[in-house]
């Protein structure tokens, strides 16, 4: 989909607009960024070992557009079999389209969901043209997101039970879609959102999805996104989230499938006491490429940052950490701890590992690692001293590698769904699974 | 009774990145039998335990170990544990992200399946483990908590006692299980070990105390030193050695 084909289909939909839609001018702008900007190529520092070309090169169809009924029967199929929790209050999202009837949000106390004009002007209180500036693919969103979705929580206001994202990629012409989710979360409330994405194997759309997050004071939020696409799926992402004074964002980022897919993750610590955990566990193998990108900007003093991803690279699989962390001038009393490690299990496999920590103030309590390795032999030796033959205690390590991670999920169900759906994917399952 | 030489120890030498460690180690263990290995650091009781269990970065240079009759060399670590052969480690390691019920689980079915019995189900593998978590005064909790993880030192060494108590093994070898336990923990340990003691079975400890000799009552004590069993005697010796140390043997032993 390239740039020329973005911009015809671009200037199309915008005169379908009306003319007092509060989107036209956010969009002509961000289009406006993107044109400058391009695709983001290897040339630049952050995108350096992800190749955006076989998007590029792909057919993709950008236009948004209404669902067919076949979309929505191929989504209640996936419906039926792939929910973490049928129970949970969830929207869905078709090829970014938000699919009603598959909604079960009853009143919850507190929580509004808001639609396409109070969205945009939300986005254009954000401010956001800084983001377009520095993330073309925010632009893009920008510039085509079919229809956004504000999630407001009101102040002081619990919601204990977790609201479900459901992103769903159907098999159709192959599309380009946008979603664009913004999040308020008022001053000392708290919240959990899963968002889940999920597609047949074959389906090979492409998913852009920009998330806003603005917390308010001594609020909570966490997030466990969970994608499990098949693995013909491209997938790139930015999440910007703006925290508060003792407020917390927690984040838990799974990447089962996907062709290439690509996180990025902005926190700003903003105010004194905000603090955010970052966590995450992929999967690559098979020509599976996935990147996750994050940065954390400690703006405020006494702010705290938790970050541990681990990758599980197979055959032919690449897999790309990029963790920066900034302590501004002032933030003194900033403690930052971040860690990377990652399991080859295979000759051919890469995995490109990258902290970087850049301190501005003294005062500050920074670590960071990254470890690239094997099975750890001491253990692999208990096990196999225990009865338990090498393939099977291989496979028993390879999971608790992804589970000692996967135990921060704080939802039981969906903690177990993850988890077993992760223990799925890794090799030799049918000899040790029924362990678990 | 009548002796099996069960575990047959013969001329065993051993080294690690070309120190040698083991220098020519006999020993013969029977069914029904509880040996005790006492002897200085560094004479060589870890490296013997750690042998037995088949790790590889102890290079054996020479003699011979029969297991019941087979050539434990030969076996690979997995298959020497599903012959019957039960190490306590000294320093369990720690496996975060496994539970204590998915390894315990795992290691039962793999010896059921080579000894062609039938898998235990989760009711089932609960009704046996019940019990022996109360004699190991375990709390039900554990069973889901990552193998060793944040345990102290004494709940480690009896996770050790459990595992081995869930697998019943021919001859367990136990490696300094008594070290760091204060005694009430030293007499929930002891309980466990003699709860396994029958005809069948053979126990080795690996020691530096007799404290542990006071509660589990060994038939042989033998002295490890510089890689070889220099003396061997009853629960008697174990005393002594405890009251005049190791100087006496070692001496007696340059006398010979």
């Amino acid at each position: 989909m390239t740039p020329e084909t973005l911009h015809s289909v671009f200037e199309a939909s915008l005169n379908q607009l009306e003319v007092s839609d509060p989107s036209r001018t956010l969009r002509s702008e961000a289009m406006a960024s993107f044109n400058k900007l391009g695709y983001p190529t290897k040339k630049h520092e952050n995108w350096r070992y992800t190749d955006l070309k076989p998007i590029v090169k792909a057919k993709l169809d950008p236009t948004p557009k209404s669902l067919t009924t076949d979309q929505i029967k191929q989504s209640n199929r996936l419906l039926e079999t792939s929910l973490l929790d049928a129970d949970a209050p969830r929207l869905v999202l078709v090829d970014g389209v938000p699919l009603s009837n598959a909604q079960t949000l009853s009143d919850i106390q507190g929580l509004t969901i808001l639609g396409h004009k109070q969205t945009w002007q939300r986005i254009g209180e954000l401010q956001s043209m800084e983001l377009f500036q520095r993330h073309p693919l925010a632009a893009l969103n920008t510039a085509f997101a079919s229809s956004g979705i504000l999630i407001k929580l009101s102040e002081n206001t619990n919601v204990e039970q977790p609201l479900h994202l459901v992103f769903i990629s159907t098999q159709t012409t192959n599309k380009a879609t946008q979603p664009r989710i913004l999040i308020d979360i008022g001053a000392g409330s708290k919240l959990t959102i899963v968002q889940h994405f999920i597609g047949e194997d074959s389906v090979a759309n492409w998913t852009n999805l920009v998330t806003q997050i603005t917390q308010s004071r001594e609020s909570q939020l966490t997030i466990y996104r969970f994608q499990e696409y098949g693995n013909e799926q491209f997938h790139t992402e930015l999440l910007d989230a703006k925290i508060a004074q003792d407020a917390k964002l927690k984040l838990g980022y799974v990447d089962l499938g996907g062709k290439l897919v690509r996180n990025d993750v902005q926190v700003n610590l903003a105010e004194p006491g905000a603090a955010c955990e970052i966590f995450g566990v992929f999967l690559a193998t098979q020509g599976q490429h996935v990147d996750n990108h994050t940065r954390i900007d400690h703006t405020a003093p006494q702010t705290t940052s938790r970050e541990a991803f681990r990758g599980i690279i197979g055959e032919h699989g690449r897999g790309v950490f990029n963790g920066k962390v900034i302590v501004h001038r002032g933030a003194h009393g900033a403690d930052a701890q971040q860690s990377s490690d990652n399991l080859l299990l295979s000759e051919h496999a890469e995995i490109d590992t990258k902290p970087e920590l850049e301190i501005y103030t003294d005062d500050v309590k920074c670590a960071h690692g990254a470890t690239v390795g094997e099975l750890d032999a001491e253990q692999l030796f208990y096990i196999r001293s225990r009865g338990v033959d090498e393939d099977t205690a291989k496979g028993l390590l390879t999971f608790a590698f992804a589970n000692d991670v996967l135990r921060r999920i704080e939802v039981p169900e969906v903690r177990e769904r993850v988890a077993s759906c992760v223990a799925g994917q890794l090799p030799d399952y049918e000899n040790w699974g029924g362990l678990l | 009774m009548k002796k099996d030489n069960m575990l047959r120890i013969k001329g065993l030498h051993a080294q690690v990145e070309d120190r040698a460690i083991l220098n020519g180690l006999d020993l013969k263990v029977s069914s029904g039998e509880v040996h005790a290995i006492m002897g200085p650091n560094g004479s060589g009781k870890s490296t013997l335990a750690q042998i037995l269990a088949g790790r590889k970065n102890y290079e054996v240079t020479g003699g011979t170990i029969e297991f019941c009759g087979k050539d434990l060399l030969s076996l690979s670590t997995e298959e020497r544990a599903r012959e019957g052969l039960f190490l306590a480690f000294q320093y369990p390691v720690e496996i975060p992200g496994v539970n204590n019920a998915y390894l315990l689980k795992a290691a039962l079915n793999a010896q059921r399946a080579a000894n062609d019995e039938p898998q235990v189900d989760a009711f089932e593998f609960t009704k046996l483990i019940k019990g022996k978590m109360e004699l190991m005064q375990m709390s039900s909790d554990f069973l889901n908590r990552s193998v060793n993880e944040g345990f102290s030192g004494g709940e480690k060494k009896r996770n050790e006692i459990l595992q081995m108590l869930m697998l019943e093994p021919r001859l367990a070898v136990l490696d300094e299980t008594d070290s760091g336990l204060d005694i009430d923990a030293l007499k929930v340990v002891a309980s466990g070990i003699n709860s396994l003691r029958d005809s069948k079975r053979a126990i080795i400890l690996i020691t530096h105390y007799k404290r542990l000799l006071e509660l589990v009552v060994p038939d042989h004590v033998h002295v490890l030193s510089e890689g070889r069993i220099v003396k061997s005697g009853d629960r008697e010796l174990a005393r002594t050695l405890d009251k005049q140390g190791y100087d006496w043997v070692r001496e007696e032993a340059a006398n010979l």
